[in-house]
């Protein structure tokens, strides 16, 4: 029987690591998702116009601020016997490289089902300048026997 | 490149552009064709370097054997690579511009190295919102077994 579900509160925060986006990692990302998009490639191409936005370079990819919150999240369950299970996520600002963004996630609610144990939360991503750039929300599930 | 990701992955997205459906002819419903992919664990680890989760479930055959999951596995997250790797060359989800609004994962069991990846996907939904076209598509992965390792939907806005 693991006991940690028990300790946890509405209202607990967690901080993520603060990740730091460069024109190489952001190549990189391409390269380990295999998404090319040109978003995320070519900067003549992102000086056109996206409807009603432009980004004027190139942008990190929505799904790396979708790793890094995946990442927050197993290192806080890992330790206590929780299991990652749902995280479902909305971009608000592109993220470009030279910024510094960082995860973190706050409680919201525990629940115990027929044969489960959970735990809700909200999450989101800031950057340098305090810009919520992704918000989400993310379930754990505590078996009681692992 | 690290072939052991790309497996003749086609990485310009610029090519056969015209051959891929456009938001007018993507219909709610129709199954997307997708292609099976083999998960190694050198693909894992490149993808787990670039967002810079280290953790030892992923890297350290010692301690994941010793660990509830009994072996290494795969981050939840390794969807965003299987997205495109089991995503043919003339799909829509390849298209230039397409700009990714937001996602949902559900994840059950992890993927390992050596798992042999299939994906049933299809577009879920289509509409018009703020003057951009949005497609809802619709995913899920299974392994080897047919047991499902995670599923979710994303929103697109296609490019105009």
């Amino acid at each position: 029987m693991n006991n940690a579900f028990d300790t946890i509160k509405t209202g607990m925060n967690i901080q993520g690591t603060p990740f730091l986006p460069t024109r190489e990692s952001i190549r990189e990302f391409c390269e380990a998702s295999l998404d090319f998009n040109p978003l995320h490639l070519d900067d003549e191409y992102m000086k056109g116009s996206f409807g009603k936005t432009s980004f004027g370079g190139i942008i990190m990819h929505g799904m790396n601020n979708f790793g890094i919150i995946n990442k927050m999240l197993t290192d806080w369950a890992y330790p206590l016997g929780g299991m990652h299970r749902r995280l479902e996520t909305r971009w608000k600002v592109p993220v470009k490289p030279g910024d510094t963004i960082c995860p973190s996630a706050v409680v919201t609610a525990t629940k115990k089902t027929k044969k489960s144990r959970w735990v809700t939360l909200d999450v989101d991503v800031k950057n340098q300048r305090g810009e919520v750039v992704a918000v989400g929300e993310a379930m754990i599930e505590f078996p009681e026997a692992v | 490149m690290a072939q052991s990701t790309a497996q003749n992955f086609e990485v310009d997205f610029w090519k056969d552009a015209e051959l891929r459906k456009v938001w007018d002819e993507i219909i709610p419903g129709a199954p997307r064709k997708t292609q099976p992919y083999t998960l190694t664990l050198e693909a894992i680890q490149k993808y787990c370097r670039v967002v810079g989760d280290m953790h030892p479930l992923y890297f350290d055959e010692e301690y994941a054997s010793n660990s509830p999951y009994k072996g290494l596995i795969a981050p939840p997250g390794i969807h965003i690579l299987l997205m495109f790797a089991c995503t043919p060359n003339d799909d829509w989800m390849r298209t230039p511009g397409t700009v990714n609004a937001g996602q949902s994962w559900s994840y059950n069991k992890p993927a390992r190295p050596g798992d042999v990846i299939r994906l049933e996907a299809r577009a879920l939904d289509k509409f018009i919102k703020k003057d951009r076209l949005f497609v809802v598509h619709d995913n899920v992965f299974f392994n080897q077994d047919n047991e499902v390792i995670c599923s979710g939907r994303g929103w697109t806005i296609r490019p105009m």
